[in-house]
């Protein structure tokens, strides 16, 4: 059977970009070790956030030398708690659950970005770099408020998250 | 197996327009240079959107949720 030099080439380069896209995202996952956000975190009830003593009082705690865990609570129209703030070249997993109804939890201008769903915690492994400052919305409509539903999230430089206490939580 | 090139052959004609000639070549003379050169140009754009896309709009856009081991 003649197979035409083009055809031959066509097909090789066709493989050689099939095998380049697998190649990407392999490193994706392998190397930076992107995940997709999943539901292996145990259920919660909803109605019992109070007694559950990571939710009774949302908050940022350490847990490692630049580990952190944040404590969310997601209700209609608002984050708990509002201002969040964490060190920078810090690693955060961010464990968010809802009160009432479906939500999101964005930061804006990044991929990460989950929803937040009531019996069901949210785990969300990021690592911050620079001290920046990320807005926090809401992507999924969750009532009459949805659209002013915001948060914040301050990267901030060493000195400074020592100075402003542990907990992160902010009156607004 | 050989190829034949060069054979000229006159189509019988129903409507009366003028005679043209068929050429024929053989398997391996048939040279398609344009669209070799564009559909080599595609790719290029496939593999610049795909670095794009990858690496400056998704990757670029700090932080992606991480596997903490």
């Amino acid at each position: 059977m003649e197979i035409h030099a083009y055809e031959k080439l066509w097909f090789i380069a066709s493989l050689v970009l099939i095998v380049g896209f697998i190649a990407t995202i392999t490193y994706g996952t392998v190397s930076l070790g992107i995940t997709m956000v999943d539901d292996r975190e145990e259920t919660i009830s909803p109605e019992e956030l109070d007694e559950d003593e990571r939710f009774q009082d949302p908050r940022v705690e350490q847990v490692g030398e630049n580990e952190y865990e944040v404590y969310v609570v997601a209700f209609q129209f608002a984050f708990q708690p509002g201002t969040i703030e964490v060190p920078e070249e810090s690693t955060v997993t961010f464990y968010v659950t809802s009160r009432d109804v479906i939500h999101s939890f964005s930061l804006v201008g990044t991929n990460t970005n989950t929803m937040v769903i009531p019996g069901e915690v949210t785990t969300v492994t990021v690592e911050f770099d620079e001290p920046n400052e990320y807005g926090v919305v809401c992507n999924e409509y969750c009532g009459s408020g949805h659209h002013a539903m915001e948060g914040l999230v301050q990267v901030v430089e060493e000195e400074k998250f020592d100075q402003g206490g542990e907990d992160g939580d902010t009156d607004e | 197996m050989p190829a034949s090139t060069g054979e000229k052959s006159v189509t019988s004609e129903s409507t009366g327009e003028p005679a043209r000639t068929q050429r024929t070549i053989g398997h391996d003379e048939f040279d398609p240079l344009g669209t070799l050169v564009l559909i080599f140009l595609y790719f290029l754009i496939l593999i610049a959107m795909w670095v794009f896309t990858y690496f400056i709009e998704f990757l670029g856009n700090d932080p992606t949720p991480i596997m903490l081991w």
